[in-house]
């Protein structure tokens, strides 16, 4: 009787193992604005991420990286196309973690306070919230901060406290925007490194904001440039750099030089001919 | 400390400055910071400060509870369903920006001279400035805190009362500092215009009669009526807001 059991839940998750996790279709989305036009923040966007893929989305800024994040999550609806999260319309829970770029921590609550917040609904029970609070705290490297205020901590640990917030719901999607923009290179480099044995352990989709080409190719399965004006995907990379990637030099790596060369030109290029970018037409070329 | 060590020395300057106008000024019309002392004594001797202090403070206390009552869930549901704060709003402003003194004549017409028209007078002035702060406090809610607590999935009750109403507990907190200063000036408002009692009826009595140290004595302990009470919210603000950076409480 056990062996059938078994053999069905095998093949029902090898199924969802090659079924995209997330499916974006056709997706376009336009804010309206004061002056009226409106911006179109994505314009048939596809994008299809497969189940425990760590994918990047790389682009300048205003291309429409954020958009995408809030629509995977659920938090805003595409004006047309659509967007599948494991097969249904998304829906904000536990289960998608959202870091924010502008950290969004509840100033009145302590660090501890904050990340509880997130468990409120999966942990009824006190304890057992605290408990796992102070451990995804402690994996930030805050143990020492669970009682100060946000007011009270630096740019860069309040981006840790929301990324303990994000991943303490253990959640099977997590969506980061830009999580390291403001911690410091050296536990910016750790902080790296315990995200990718996170994610090894729990096989999790990741959907990671960055403007860093090199961390963009240092985490990620596969690479989404996007480009401005109208925000859309130009191209995805696979980036193909043997798992873990912390027990060897990537950075020495063929693969990644040719790749960061690559994606360095691309942006440029994006940059300099996008008339709406404060760097159109100039010769970076020559200054070399 | 050394805040404390100036504003004594502040107060002995005022009391100084006092001392000086009552030797200077026509002897009648200002009385001596000691003639004040000497009032005081007799008016408490006599037990007509007290019965008199715990009239005010009784319709005072009454009419600014009710405001607070009224005040605090009227802005927060204004805030929170917008059509309602929408249609209403306008009509708020409007009769905020009216002095409430018009309506005495019409109050005293249907409730007469007693205690309910005075609370009612209180509770007009007081409860304007807590609803509009409360409203304020509420349409300023932070809206990316709201989208990350959407984002973890908390329902609507829960961003209301762990995101929206502690968010708009500063604001509540100046409505409700306003709303005591001026529920403060309709009790003295309430008493001189209604059945002459409390503390505005000692103000009018010793006041005709130009019995100006006891007239001096009153005006202190409505000073210090509000000088209580406003120091109470604030202590009441540090206290909420601990979560600020220290220095801003100190
Ligand atoms: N709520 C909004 N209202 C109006 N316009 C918006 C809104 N959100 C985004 N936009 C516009 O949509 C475009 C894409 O925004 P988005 O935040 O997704 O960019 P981004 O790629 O995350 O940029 P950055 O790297 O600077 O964070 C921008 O031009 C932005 O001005
Ligand atoms: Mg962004």
């Amino acid at each position: 009787m056990i062996a059938p059991d078994a053999l069905t839940q095998a093949s029902a998750s090898d199924v969802k193992a090659n079924a995209p996790r997330i499916v974006l279709q056709g997706v376009s989305k336009t804010f309206s604005s004061n002056k009226g036009s409106g911006t179109v923040a994505l314009k048939d966007v596809d994008l299809s991420v497969r189940d425990g893929a760590f994918v990047s989305l790389l682009g300048p800024s205003g291309c429409g990286k954020t958009t995408v994040l809030r629509m995977v999550n659920g938090l805003i609806k595409p004006d047309s196309g659509s967007v599948l999260v494991s097969g249904k319309v998304p829906e904000p829970g536990p289960d998608m973690g959202f870091v924010f770029q502008s950290f969004r921590l509840i100033p009145w609550s302590s660090v501890r306070g904050n990340v509880e917040f997130a468990l409120a609904d999966l942990l009824p029970d006190k304890a057992e919230r605290r408990e796992r609070a102070d451990r995804y705290i402690e994996l930030v490297g805050l143990k020492r901060f669970g009682d100060a205020y946000p007011s009270e901590l630096s740019g860069g640990m309040r981006q840790r406290v929301a990324l303990a917030r994000a991943l303490a719901t253990e959640p099977k999607i997590l969506l980061m925007d830009e999580p390291f923009a403001s911690i410091d290179a050296q536990t910016r480099e750790l902080m790296q490194i315990e995200l990718m044995r996170l994610w090894t352990v729990r096989r999790s989709v990741a959907l990671f904001v960055t403007h860093s080409v090199d961390e963009a190719i240092l985490l990620a399965d596969q690479v989404v440039l996007m480009g401005p004006r109208p925000g859309r995907i130009l191209e995805v990379i696979d980036v193909g750099l043997e798992r873990p990637r912390w027990s060897y030099d990537v950075r020495a790596e063929p693969r990644f030089i040719e790749l960061r060369a690559y994606l360095w030109d691309r942006i440029r290029t994006l940059v300099l001919t996008d008339p709406e970018s404060d760097f159109y037409g100039r010769d970076l070329g020559s200054a070399v | 400390m050394k805040i404390a060590a100036y504003r004594l020395a502040f107060l002995a300057a005022l009391i100084g400055l006092w001392w000086l106008a009552s030797t200077m000024v026509a002897r009648n019309l200002v009385p001596s910071p000691w003639a004040t002392v000497l009032a005081a004594q007799r008016l408490i001797a006599e037990g007509r400060l007290m019965s008199a202090l715990g009239e005010s403070l009784s319709i005072y206390l009454g009419g600014y509870g009710v405001a607070i009552l009224v005040g605090i869930p009227a802005g927060l549901v204004m805030g929170t369903i917008r059509p309602i704060g929408k249609t209403l709003e306008i009509f708020v402003y409007a009769l905020s920006a009216t002095p409430r003194v018009a309506f005495i004549p019409l109050i005293i017409v249907f409730l007469g001279l007693g205690p309910q028209a005075k609370i009612l007078i209180i509770f007009l002035g007081a409860v304007m400035p807590i609803l509009i702060n409360t409203y304020a406090g509420a349409l300023n809610s932070d809206q990316e805190l709201i989208e990350m607590a959407r984002s973890v999935g908390a329902k609507k009750s829960r961003i209301f009362t762990q995101i929206m109403l502690p968010g708009a507990v500063p604001f509540i907190l100046v409505g409700l500092r306003v709303g005591a200063t001026i529920g403060l000036i309709n009790t003295v408002v309430a008493e001189l215009y209604t059945a002459v009692k409390g503390l505005g009826g000692l103000l009018a009595i010793y006041g005709n009669t130009f019995r100006m140290a006891e007239y001096f004595v009153i005006v202190l302990t409505l000073a210090l009526i509000g000088v209580i009470v406003t120091e109470a919210l604030r202590f009441l603000e540090v206290r909420l807001g601990r979560w600020r950076r220290s220095e801003v409480i100190v």
